[in-house]
């Protein structure tokens, strides 16, 4: 049986050098600091003038106007049932594709991007309550700790938590 | 050359304005002279302060005429069509009413557009569950 060449034992330098790393989009939120996976994010806007709508449960906290689309606003804090996040007009939002859904995630403040290299991020604590159950990872860069949510999972939980359309009134 | 329009009828309940379309308003006027069986009083929309006025609203299911109790009936409006939007994807699963079906641009605004047979049909099935 022929030995795995050298490359495949150990890395080159040069190969070491370029660790994938991965981009996390960073905002503060419930006292720390959450990421999520960087291409969801579309674009960072300002709320402006919030909407808000009848029967709608607590983490749809309204709908506000971009560029002529209504969007729905996301808000993480009262969905994991942790308080809520403070909705002004200058409260700056992360637009988000998540599979079918397009919404608005607010936060307490937004960071922006992070690279953090794969090799580093770690499995999230083994709790299954409040924002926990959505982690997906935890990692660190030079401003400190960074818990990673899964945000396709978090959207898609926030969905089937709320009361299906046309199933009763107020 | 002007696009199609939508015909809106604008009411309050409470603080709030919503628009309905008028086709499916029968009529308005006084609550006073109304049966109270066909009134409906608290919807998703909810309770109306002054309960001044009334929309008759004819029931899909079972072609009964209604009475949406609202506050103020503003008027209606004739709007570009390009001003109405469709509930976001995710808002519309997500709400407790079906009634709220989507939005009307004025002046920017998001103003909420109210089906009102199933505002109506809602509450009728409340009552009666």
């Amino acid at each position: 049986m022929p030995e795995p060449s050298k490359s495949a034992q150990q890395p080159e330098p040069a190969a070491q050098a370029a660790v994938p790393e991965a981009w996390f989009f960073c905002l503060r939120l419930l006292g720390g600091r959450y990421a999520f996976e960087a291409p969801l994010v579309t674009e960072v806007v300002r709320l402006g003038a919030l909407t808000r709508l009848p029967a709608a449960p607590a983490f749809l906290p309204g709908v506000f106007t971009h560029r002529g689309e209504v969007l729905p606003v996301l808000d993480i804090a009262q969905l994991v049932g942790q308080g809520a996040v403070s909705l002004r007009p200058s409260t700056r939002a992360a637009i988000v594709h998540c599979g079918p859904w397009k919404v608005a995630v607010v936060s307490d403040s937004v960071e922006g991007l992070v690279s953090i290299p794969r090799r580093q991020l770690e499995p999230p604590p083994a709790e299954s309550t409040g924002v926990a159950e959505f982690l997906s990872a935890v990692g660190r860069d030079r401003a400190g700790a960074i818990a990673v949510l899964d945000l396709p999972r978090l959207v898609e939980t926030a969905r089937a938590r709320a009361v299906p359309a046309g199933s009763g009134a107020a | 050359m002007t696009g199609p329009t939508s015909e809106l009828v604008l009411f309050q309940v409470g603080t709030r304005t919503y628009a309905a379309v008028v086709h499916d308003a029968v009529r308005i006027g006084s609550v006073r002279d109304v049966a109270p069986e066909t009134l409906v009083l608290e919807t998703a929309l909810g309770v109306p302060c002054a309960q001044a006025r009334g929309i008759v609203v004819m029931s899909h299911d079972d072609a009964v005429e209604r009475t949406l109790v609202v506050d103020q009936v503003i008027g209606t409006r004739s709007v570009p069509e390009e001003l109405v939007h469709p509930l976001p994807a995710f808002a519309a699963v997500c709400l407790v009413s079906g009634a709220v079906t989507g939005f009307v641009l004025l002046e920017g605004d998001p103003l909420l557009l109210v089906d009102l047979p199933t505002l109506v049909r809602e509450r009728a099935t409340v009552a009666t569950a």
